[in-house]
């Protein structure tokens, strides 16, 4: 009797720590589509940010390592920081770590295919620094690609280079100001206010205007890079692998603001 | 004759000396347009004023004529009073002030004293003024009374236990005879909301009204189970007043959790209503629920502005509110009947009203856990920034929000002084946010004009005998529009987001505009 009684003591232990792991899951599942899926997919395949389904983690894969880059962000990337109750973190790692469980070393494991060394000749032929900064080298027009590597997915990368407007960060949003003389002038959208705007243009200087001495101030649906669907299949495979290499450094001790929208 | 030039003189000084702000000058503040007694200038919160130094002609020259630099950072929320010549004002983090309304000079500072531990960070938007005494709360949920003469601490008395941050408190106090009322907020943090009376000379509660009734008692059905124990229904906004009624009407907050609908099933009174109550007891009269079951933190914090208006042939006394759920309502103030809703923003989570005013809910407006894309977002098509009404134009001013949201919902669990809101919302990324300056006719619920503002605006509007309408935006600009034509005449860039509403007074037969933007009180005038 007296072990019958401990057994049963036992199973109940069991079922009610399998209970709480389930609900546990079931909470980080829903901690992570509300908070995390908008930039890394709903099953964890990558997005805006990087897949989190290869069982790789870009910036160390203990439980810990996780915690911090999600409790502190990561400098020079979008990934904001959030501000979770530690019963909360848990679980949601919990279930981050489910998503490498079920899909495999799938996609985005491991550095992507392709020779760097011959994609960064594809990128200095492109053109690409005309608009871009790797390093000290290159234009502020567009986004920076110093860590380009770290922030993104290859899948997203790829994306941007054949189909530019698929996402275009709002701090990159295009603009075309129409003056009353009929000029149109294209840039970036630096700033913007119910009476004024001001752009960066390609040839990174700064265009200020009052929007009432214009004619009409356009947002551009599209993004303002071309799109480079011409690349052979191998440049493109090349210009990829180079991108996903760069991981360097940002200026120490930047920032990492909070992405708008999300709390 | 010297004895005559003196006494002359004396009547002509801006009288700084103790103030008498007794209850029958507060019944008839409107005979005093050059002072503002209360936070809503009015007990109607018509917010208008028949001031006609500054007008549509000569606007344009409309210049800063005094800074009063705060030093405290976070959002500037509060209305001063203006009271023959003095400025009272609250700050952020308990700090609050008086000054010479005509320089800007300081003419006390009080510090709010915080136990230790205590967080000293929040919003407040302003005081109440009885005699000589002036009322305001706290971060940590007290209501102070000061010497208006000095700033000196009168009394302070706990509204409810501070439980590490769970309940606090932001709106200026309201005094009604010789009470003093105020509301709670922290639906956000699993409260249980309510309206509070104190007395003025002692600071004992005289009455408590609960924004949300317990199991037994009338509306305590509309919760499932004991949800009502944490279910919101903050009270963090001024009511209003109406003298005649004897009532006192005050809009009831969101329920908690704010987006998660499943443990607290029913409509959840009186969350996302107005309430009518008797200021003298603190009994309800009548409510009306604009949201049941809101899971949108819709809650119905906006100005409860009282109007006196021609109804379809008839004399009425009415009640109007853009309410946050973006549909403009309009009640009968005695019995709380609902007599038009409409929208003025866009929405898509009611296809129409009943005819009690009750939505009809559309399908997939529910947060869900894969994300629910709703209009209005979370901050509502409107808040708690003042409207305003011109008596001669007949026209509603607001400040509307366009912005969607991705709703998202997920059980929470309660730890006391944290956050119980049952997930989380996201703007939309593909859809930049958007305001405008409206124009309503509150007869019909149409527009009459608007003027678009690039960011959905927190600040509201001021009215004025010179046919204007003073605004702010989101992007910092005090405005001055033609009341008539919706015509944009004059404009500064504060620096900083406006997060309130301006207000307008006059001092020595010279009329100001003041606006508090960021951390500093902004004042203009015309040259001189």
């Amino acid at each position: 009797m007296r072990i019958t009684g401990i057994a049963f003591l036992f199973l109940c232990v069991v079922v009610a720590l399998r209970g709480q792991t389930e609900t546990d899951l079931a909470d980080g599942k829903a901690t992570f589509r509300s908070n995390c899926a908008f930039c890394h997919g709903l099953t964890g395949g990558g997005g805006r940010g990087p897949a989190l389904s290869s069982g790789r983690f870009l910036h160390g894969s203990a439980d810990d390592d996780i915690k911090n880059v999600i409790r502190g962000g990561v400098a020079g990337t979008t990934m904001p920081a959030f501000e979770f109750e530690k019963d909360e973190l848990d679980r949601l790692v919990a279930y981050v770590r489910t998503l490498s469980a079920t899909t495999g070393k799938a996609a985005g494991a491991g550095p992507v295919a392709g020779d760097a060394a011959k994609g960064r000749q594809v990128y200095a032929r492109s053109g690409c620094a005309g608009c871009h900064r790797v390093g000290a080298e290159g234009s502020v027009f567009g986004p920076e690609l110093t860590r380009i590597g770290a922030g993104r997915s290859a899948d997203y990368i790829r994306e941007s280079i054949v189909n530019p407007s698929a996402d275009v960060p709002e701090e990159f949003a295009g603009v075309t100001v129409i003056t009353r003389d009929g000029k149109r002038i294209a840039g970036v959208r630096v700033n913007e206010d119910t009476f004024s705007v001001q752009l960066r243009d390609a040839s990174q200087n700064f265009r200020m205007f009052q929007k009432d001495e214009v004619q009409q101030v356009l947002r551009e649906t599209k993004s303002l890079m071309p799109v480079y669907r011409s690349l052979s299949q191998d440049d493109l495979q090349n210009l990829l692998a180079y991108l996903d290499g760069l991981r360097g450094d940002l200026n120490a001790g930047a920032g990492v603001k909070k992405e708008k929208g999300i709390r | 004759m010297k004895l005559a030039a003196g006494v002359l003189c004396l009547a002509l000084a801006p009288l700084v000396t103790a103030q008498n702000v007794t209850y029958e000058r507060l019944l008839h503040a409107l005979d005093e347009q050059q002072n503002w007694l209360t936070y809503w200038g009015d007990y109607g919160a018509v917010r208008h004023r028949d001031l006609k130094q500054i007008s549509t002609a000569n606007v344009k020259d409309l210049r800063l004529d005094w800074i009063f630099q705060t030093g405290q950072a976070g959002s500037f929320e509060t209305v001063p009073l203006v009271v023959d010549g003095v400025m009272y004002l609250t700050g952020g983090n308990g700090y609050a002030y008086a000054l010479d309304a005509r320089s800007g000079r300081q003419l006390w500072i009080y510090k709010h004293a915080f136990p230790p531990g205590r967080k000293g960070n929040g919003v407040n938007r302003g005081f109440a003024i009885l005699g000589d005494r002036l009322f305001m709360v706290t971060p940590d949920a007290n209501v102070v009374a000061l010497d208006a003469r000095t700033g000196r601490l009168l009394w302070q008395t706990e509204m409810a236990s501070f439980n590490n941050g769970q309940y606090t408190a932001t709106l200026a106090p309201l005094v009604i005879k010789d009470k003093v009322i105020v509301g709670i907020s922290g639906a956000e943090l699993g409260i249980r909301g309510f309206i509070d009376a104190y007395d003025p000379a002692t600071g004992k509660r005289m009455w408590r009204f609960w924004a949300v009734p317990a199991k037994g008692e009338p509306g305590g059905e509309t919760w499932l189970a004991d949800s009502w124990k944490r279910g919101g229904g903050s009270t963090w906004m001024t009511g209003t007043y109406d003298p005649q009624l004897n009532t006192l009407y005050w809009g009831v907050g969101n329920p908690g959790p704010d987006l998660y609908g499943e443990t607290r099933k029913g409509d959840n009174l009186y969350t996302c209503s107005l309430v009518a109550l008797d200021p003298d007891t603190g009994k309800l009269k009548w409510h009306f629920q604009f949201t049941p079951h809101d899971t949108h933190d819709w809650d119905a914090a906006e100005t409860p502005m009282l109007l006196d208006l021609k109804w379809k042939g008839r004399d009425r006394k009415v009640v109007v509110e853009a309410n946050r759920n973006a549909f403009f309502y309009v009640l009968d103030r005695e019995t709380g009947e609902f007599l038009m809703g409409k929208p003025f923003a866009r929405q898509n989570w009611a296809s129409e009203l009943d005819a009690k005013g009750r939505p009809i809910l559309m399908k997939n407006q529910a947060p869900s856990p894969e994300g629910s894309q709703v209009c209005p977002g979370l901050a509502g098509a409107a808040n708690f920034m003042a409207p305003s009404y011109n008596p001669e134009t007949k026209l509603f001013y607001f400040a509307v929000r366009e912005q969607c949201d991705v709703y998202y919902t997920n059980a929470p669990v309660y730890i006391e002084g944290r956050p119980y809101w049952g997930s989380v919302t996201r703007a939309l990324t593909e859809e930049p946010e958007w305001g405008l300056l409206k124009a309503l006719d509150p007869l019909t619920g149409e527009t009459k004009w608007d003027f678009r503002y690039f960011h959905a605006p927190w600040a509201g509007t001021v009215s004025t005998g010179g046919g204007l309408i003073f605004a702010g935006d989101a992007d910092g600009y005090l405005m001055a529009f033609d009341a008539r034509s919706g015509k944009n005449l004059w404009r500064i860039n504060t620096g900083s987001p406006i997060v309130n509403s301006p207000m307008t007074y006059m001092v020595s037969g010279r009329q100001y505009v003041t606006m508090p933007s960021g951390s500093a009180v902004l004042t203009f005038a015309l040259p001189h």
